[in-house]
């Protein structure tokens, strides 16, 4: 009898204490450890960058358990459309999770634009930072090509010389609206030391308030976890997680941008490689080879 | 009981999430609502309003050559300056183009405006006096420099790229005129045509040059600044220096010398379409031209053989000279010459009432030509000299003068000589286009013209050298 006592009181206890423990710990499991996405932008912003850049934020935006992104940048910046075509993106993850910037070498420039579409930001003291405006090439005085046929004045060139000017100082002031907005009262600088075009160290740029603290990537990651209120987080490159998912090795990859303009001899010179109009750094002009 | 057991189990359920969600999750992170710049309310900056009116003034009536310096390295194409070529055009003017600098002194001699475009070789001494005296007989300079013209050499060395711009070479020339070129650009982030180097100037100096200007729009601009002249064009408080980012209301876009005749310009850009419709620039190209033609040029004998107004003159035998073969000879040998100059010489039988004359005559006339001479205070007595005030005795033989008499209808160029003979000789000295052989002194100058018939006739023959006996030998060493 007693041994019947005993075992329905440990079948109560399985039933009532165990088994939901059980199922509780499975439920549990599923929960997903939080993740810090980590975004590397070593490059200039061109389309080959911005796609990548774009899979990966909708990656971030995607996957639930990526609950913060860290932008680690050191790039000059890069064509107009590219950086835009970013920041849309980018305004997307903010809407939803913490976004913040680790400037290692650079964000000049187009960097910068999408580093001000963050919720802090992070230099070292000798990071380059800003640049803040637009650079481009004119196009030609038009004239007529015996052997080039088309149908208007302006199919060849594109647009006149002088509203091609007047339409980069447009692209300034978005530039400048993108910094507002993103940078709000941190601000301490003025517009026109804004729009200087001057590129500033760590050191300056915080002070500036064109970044928030001097420090460096895992600083971000930090300041990120914080910021998605997570903890006990695991850091992912999720440019290696997207392609580890498709089944390519990250580290056999081999970037195809052409960005940049080459010498005969390989050499990779800072011009861009097509003339446009950039959100770019370009540390050697006029001195175009 | 029952109700306890559920409770457990549902501890039990809970206790691993919660534990899991608390290790993991520390709260609830709320995002805020995130802006983009409107895009679509962003417009193109638009253009300043342009002054058509200005475009279709005309004056018909200014004539004069303009010279554009080629020989310093000018960097401008003959399109990028048309605006004002076609306006000086407009105005009855010519436009030259210097492109040796050994004829710079002869073609001064006769050009209204000298124009030096963007220079990057510097200007030497010499050339800088030339062009000081052409100024200050009234000749007007304009010197157009522009920040985006300069050079790029790469260091022999270190293959290093070094950019040199245009004022330094434009400051060797400037700086005899008190007018300084600041090796800078302006720039206005805030009152701009478009572009922060676009730089649009409002206030403007009580000058015949700005007149009817309200805004002016220059790009890419040197500053520029001057002591003693007068700064044209000021910008805004704004509007900074690249030297030090600072605004210096004692520099502005283009100054003009204290005398009036040089103007010293910061940008080129504005000449060039669709710049030269901008704001009022079409305006100031304008003044420009008018500048470059209006200038009240004193001419002198330093100018032969351009001293007349206009380049046609009329030669005129007085009395006393005869149309020998000698003197038919060398009277056209001086009409191909002046011909190759550029002007046109015909002969007449009377001196003309109006219109360029060239008078032709001896010493010993003197009812025709006395009014000629009385301003110049020369007396001719027969003797063997003649006289002229403040210079002094002549002897007649052998000499030629030249007198030039300037009015409102003409210029008068009288030559007086000893005999029919020395004046031939002079006008071969005419003929040749050059009065070096000459002591000039403004408006009049005597010529050595050789020896003329009556030469020697009471002069003396030179008499024999006279050994004197008496003198020592040289010693010997």
């Amino acid at each position: 009898m007693d041994a019947k006592i005993k075992w329905e009181q440990i079948r109560v206890w399985l039933l009532w204490l165990a088994l939901p423990l059980l199922l509780g710990l499975l439920a549990a499991a599923a929960i997903p450890r939080p993740v810090i996405g980590i975004i590397y932008l070593y490059d200039a912003i061109d389309s080959y960058a911005a796609d990548n850049m774009i899979v990966q934020i909708d990656y971030a935006i995607e996957n639930p358990e990526v609950r913060a992104v860290v932008l680690a940048f050191d790039s000059p910046g890069g064509t107009v459309v590219d950086t835009e075509a970013v920041y849309f993106e980018l305004s997307q993850l903010r809407a939803k999770k913490p976004v913040v910037v680790a400037v290692n070498g650079m964000a000049a420039s187009g960097a910068y634009y999408l580093s001000a579409n963050s919720d802090y930001i992070y230099a070292k003291p000798t990071s380059l930072v800003g640049n803040i405006g637009v650079i481009g090439y004119l196009p030609p005085t038009p004239f007529v090509i015996e052997d080039v046929i088309s149908t208007g004045p302006y199919k060849l060139w594109g647009a006149p010389r002088d509203s091609d000017m007047r339409q980069i100082d447009m692209i300034k002031e978005a530039f400048y609206q993108a910094v507002q907005l993103g940078r709000g009262d941190k601000l301490k600088i003025e517009r026109d030391e804004i729009l200087s075009g001057q590129i500033w160290s760590g050191i300056d740029a915080t002070r500036m308030g064109i970044a928030d603290e001097l420090g460096g990537e895992s600083d971000a990651i930090k300041k990120a976890a914080e910021l998605a209120h997570v903890s006990n987080y695991k850091v992912e490159n999720l440019y290696v997680s997207i392609l580890e998912s498709l089944g390519i090795d990250p580290y056999t990859y081999v970037s195809a941008s052409t960005f940049f303009l080459k010498t005969p001899e390989g050499a990779t010179l800072p011009y861009p490689s097509k003339a446009g109009i950039y959100l770019l750094y370009i540390p050697q002009l006029p001195f175009q080879p | 009981m029952k109700k306890s057991l559920y409770q457990i189990a549902l501890a039990a359920f809970l206790l691993p999430i919660l534990a899991r969600g608390i290790f993991y999750y520390r709260g609830f992170a709320a995002r805020p609502s995130i802006s983009t710049p409107d895009y679509a309310a962003l417009q193109i900056a638009p253009a300043p309003l342009k002054t058509p009116a200005a475009e279709a003034k005309n004056n018909a009536a200014m004539e004069g050559i303009i010279l554009f310096d080629e020989t310093h390295g000018n960097q401008f194409t003959p399109s990028e300056i048309s605006a004002l070529t076609e306006a000086i055009a407009a105005r009855g003017g010519a436009v030259e183009f210097l492109t040796d600098s050994s004829s710079l002194e002869y073609k001064l001699k006769y050009a209204r405006a000298f124009v030096v475009v963007s220079p990057s070789a510097p200007f030497y001494d010499a050339e800088t006096r030339l062009i000081q005296n052409f100024t200050a007989q009234g000749g007007r300079l304009l010197v157009f420099t522009d920040a985006t013209r300069g050079s790029v050499y790469e260091d022999y060395i270190s293959g290093i790229p070094k950019y040199y711009s245009d004022a330094p070479a434009a400051n060797t020339l400037l700086t005899a005129f008190d007018i300084s070129v600041n090796d800078d650009y302006l720039y206005d982030l805030q009152h701009n045509d478009s572009n922060f180097r676009n730089v649009l100037f409002d206030e403007f100096a009580k000058a015949e040059l700005v007149f009817g200007i309200k805004q002016a729009a220059f790009y890419g601009a040197h500053s520029l600044a001057t002591t003693s002249g007068t700064l044209l064009l000021q910008s805004a408080e704004s509007t900074r220096s690249s030297i030090d980012d600072e605004h210096h209301p004692q520099s502005g876009g283009a100054a003009l010398s204290a005398d009036g005749n040089t103007l010293a310009l910061g940008d080129l850009t504005f000449l060039s379409s669709p710049y030269n419709k901008m704001a009022d620039n079409a305006a100031l190209i304008q003044n420009i031209a008018d500048f470059t033609l209006n200038g009240e040029r004193h001419i002198s004998l330093k100018n032969f053989p351009f001293v007349f107004e206009k380049p046609e003159a009329q030669v005129y035998l007085a009395s006393d000279v005869t149309f020998s073969t000698e003197v038919i000879g060398a009277l056209g040998e001086a009409q191909s010459a002046f011909a190759a100059d550029g002007i046109a010489l015909t002969v007449g039988d009377k001196i003309p009432n109006e219109g360029n004359a060239i008078i032709l005559a001896t010493f010993d006339q003197n009812d025709e030509i006395a009014p000629y001479l009385k301003p110049f205070e020369v007396t001719l007595d027969g003797g063997e000299f003649f006289k002229i005030s403040k210079f002094g005795s002549v002897g007649r033989y052998g000499s030629g003068l030249l007198l030039l008499q300037q009015s409102k209808t003409g210029n008068t160029l009288l030559m007086l000589a000893n005999s029919s003979e020395d004046l031939v000789a002079f006008i071969g000295v005419i003929a040749s286009g050059s009065l070096d052989a000459c002591v000039l002194q403004e408006n009049f100058g005597v010529c050595s013209v050789g020896y003329g018939g009556e030469y020697g006739q009471s002069e003396e023959a030179t008499p024999e050298p006279v050994l004197d006996s008496t003198a020592d030998a040289t010693p010997q060493g």
